[in-house]
């Protein structure tokens, strides 16, 4: 039986710039499950992030939200007021945030910051919720965490800064998380130590993650599904064993080619490169917005390509496969 | 070889600690690192996160002292040389697109930035300068007068590179350049780097996480942990025959792109490092699966091979007798 904790049906995000409204998502479709994880992967600037903010409620000024439906835990919240995400969010639902230092208070202690969720939420006293941080601190592999608590943002590394955060996620038990980026700043070994960190939580107790990533590896070995979105679309969402080894749109394809994989490419030769850029999102937008750098388009690539679907395994192009 | 850059002996420390009754205490976040940076080289540092790669990077720039030891560039010390003309050779590309970039300025002055700080040409022919370098590193003309902001991750780094190369520097520090970009941009900014390295006979030093990216575009790499160099070797050998037990860990660590697998088990213990409380002897000895006698009282130094270029600090790999730093005692 699956158990949907993130319902998220016709999600938009559009955000007003001088030029014009940016259409930063446009009406994607996304299903967590309950112990899952969900990965989001796509070209810088595409809109993961957005759709992340988008559904904690934290859209920066300018952005606006519309959605069919936005559902956790079996409860609408597309329409809900901000009140109702103060409550849910850090508490049921946490980040980690992409940017650490946007994330983080340079004003206040790691020990205070971490401390703030769990005290608001669950009535901690201040007792309880330094032990929990220092418990938190130790097992996302920080050493001498009980130092740490009094240190400032600013006196740790990036991938330090970036554990304190998975701890703070982590303080109220969320059911589920969302982490942007959450290992990109540590080295392997601790990033095969979080990650199992991650998979372990969710065995115990059920947390839904949505990981969005760039790296393809860190995907392969946690991801139960996978979402790969291209300029504020989601073009290609499947089961992950399918997406490796059977992926159907052009520019997944394309992806998986740029990575350098030690044995099959050659050192200090070109990795493969999918040229050109984005197009611009701001204004009225048509069509595949892949067609000016993909090797398959045609003149019907201009209209809105098919949705396709084969076992749970969805797409949007013209072809049932690139070859 | 000629070394353009070196450091000898670097060592940085930073007092911690804060509060009426917790004693300061001192973090070692460099200990003792001695390195050639050679012409025309891409230098990768790769280590855990903390050991002092961005400490490091920090110093070879001319932005943070050092507590002990010398930075040279061709023989001269940089404290003697003075920041501009240090940062007219030496240019940085930081970890953080985000925070490395001025919110308040558009993307056109931050690149202008330095040209003007050192005076270079007029208003128009910055603005022109500007706007090829941003076509270089791959940023279309409308982005100029944007706001950072307004730029995704990879946009923004792109900009950081386009600031640092500006100026037409000889060496480039690049403090993780890519790991906040996605795959495709990935790929670009790599080949990118490699181009302008060729083209413009560019010096690179390049600390990353992603051991895949450095097995392709470095020509040496160093293994750092907690604040010291461990290993010391060509690209080829390091990946073909790691010796040191943490790049052993650190290779059986990589996450190939292959479904099914899921996550490597490295047999090291959960003792991470602290630099607030280094262990005695070896640092990696409370993890390191294959510790013996000596591992937890004596520091091993870090040792050149008999005639090579390679180096490891590790009691695996005693000194041998054509080693002429260390001729081997008679017994
Ligand atoms: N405050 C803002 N004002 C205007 N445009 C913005 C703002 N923030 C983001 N954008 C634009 O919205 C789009 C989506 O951005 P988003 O941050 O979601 O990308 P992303 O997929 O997370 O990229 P990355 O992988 O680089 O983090 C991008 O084109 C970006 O330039
Ligand atoms: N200004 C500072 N004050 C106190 N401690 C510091 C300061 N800057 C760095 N450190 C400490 O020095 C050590 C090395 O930090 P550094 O940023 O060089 O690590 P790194 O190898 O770049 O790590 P990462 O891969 O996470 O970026 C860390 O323990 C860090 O907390
Ligand atoms: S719809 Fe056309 S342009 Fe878009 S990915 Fe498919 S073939 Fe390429
Ligand atoms: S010196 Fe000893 S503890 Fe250190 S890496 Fe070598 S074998 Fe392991
Ligand atoms: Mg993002
Ligand atoms: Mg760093």
């Amino acid at each position: 039986m699956t158990d949907t904790i993130l319902d998220v049906r016709g999600l938009s995000v559009d955000i007003a710039t001088a030029g014009g409204v940016l259409h930063a998502v446009r009406d994607i479709s996304l299903k967590v499950e309950r112990g899952k994880t969900l990965c989001v992967v796509g070209e810088s600037g595409c809109g993961k992030s957005m759709t992340s903010l988008a559904i904690m409620d934290l859209l920066p000024k300018g952005a606006r939200r519309s959605a069919a439906a936005l559902s956790f835990a079996g409860e609408d919240l597309s329409r809900a007021p901000g009140k109702r995400f103060n409550a849910l969010r850090g508490n049921r639902m946490a980040m980690i945030f992409q940017e650490p230092m946007t994330a983080l208070n340079p004003a206040y202690t790691i020990g205070d910051q971490l401390a703030e969720p769990y005290r608001l939420h669950r009535g901690a006293s201040a007792a309880q919720a330094r032990d929990r941080a220092v418990y938190l601190l130790d097992k996302v592999g920080i050493a001498s965490p009980a130092e740490r608590l009094g240190q400032y943002p600013h006196q740790l590394s990036g991938g330090l800064r970036q554990r304190v955060m998975i701890a703070m996620a982590l303080m109220c038990e969320p059911e589920l998380l969302i982490a942007d980026e959450p290992t990109t700043a540590l080295d392997v070994t601790i990033q095969a130590q979080i990650l199992r960190l991650l998979a372990d939580l969710q065995k115990e107790f059920g947390v839904a993650i949505m990981l969005i990533t760039h790296d393809l590896g860190v995907v392969a070995r946690i991801a139960d599904r996978v979402a790969v979105m291209y300029a504020g679309q989601v073009v290609e969402e499947g089961p992950a064993a399918a997406l490796f080894s059977d992926p159907r749109h052009p520019y997944t394809r394309g992806l998986l080619d740029c990575i350098p994989v030690p044995g099959r490419t050659a050192r200090g030769g070109r990795l493969g490169a999918i040229p050109g850029v984005v197009p611009s999102l701001v204004g009225e937008v048509h069509g595949c917005s892949f067609r000016d750098r993909c090797p398959h388009a045609r003149p019907v690539c201009a209209e809105d390509p098919p949705a396709r679907e084969v076992d749970g395994h969805r797409w949007r192009c013209i072809l049932e496969k690139a070859a | 070889m000629n070394a353009l850059l070196t450091a000898d002996a670097l060592t940085r420390s930073f007092e911690v600690g804060q509060g009426m009754f917790r004693r300061r205490r001192t973090l070692h976040a460099v200990n003792g690192v001695s390195l050639d940076i050679r012409k025309g080289e891409v230098l990768a540092i790769v280590g855990e996160s903390g050991c002092g790669k961005s400490t490091l990077a920090r110093m070879l720039l001319g932005l943070l002292p050092p507590s002990a030891g010398a930075i040279t560039l061709e023989g001269r010390n940089i404290r003697d040389l003075g920041h501009k003309t240090v940062a007219r050779r030496v240019q940085p590309v930081f970890q953080d697109p985000y925070s490395s970039l001025n919110p308040r300025r558009t993307i056109a002055s931050i690149v202008a930035l330095p040209l003007e700080v050192h005076g270079v040409g007029t208003a128009e022919e910055r603005r022109r300068k500007v706007l090829d370098i941003l076509d270089r590193v791959g940023l279309p003309q409308r982005f100029a007068d944007r706001y950072p902001r307004e730029l995704s991750g990879g946009q923004r780094q792109r900009v950081a590179i386009a600031r640092a190369l500006v100026m037409n520097p000889e060496i480039v520090i690049c403090d993780e350049p890519t790991s906040a970009l996605d795959v495709s941009v990935q790929s670009q900014i790599l080949n990118l780097l490699m181009d302008l390295q060729k083209e413009l006979g560019l010096t690179y030093v390049f600390i990353s996480h992603n051991l895949a990216v450095v097995e392709h575009i470095a020509t040496r790499v160093a293994v750092m942990y907690l604040g010291r160099v461990v290993e010391l070797a060509d690209t080829d050998s390091l990946f073909r025959n790691p010796r040191h037990p943490y790049t052993q860990a650190l290779l059986a660590s990589v996450l190939t792109p292959e479904p099914g697998l899921g996550l490597p088990d490295t047999h090291l213990g959960v003792a991470f490092p602290d630099p607030l409380n280094p262990p005695p002897g070896c640092s990696f000895h409370p993890r390191c699966p294959r510790r013996f006698e000596p591992c937890d009282k004596v520091t091993p130094a870090l040792l050149r091979d008999a005639g090579g270029e390679n180096a490891v600090a590790c009691h695996l790999y005693p000194p041998s007798p054509a080693n002429a730093s260390l001729p081997k005692t008679k017994n």
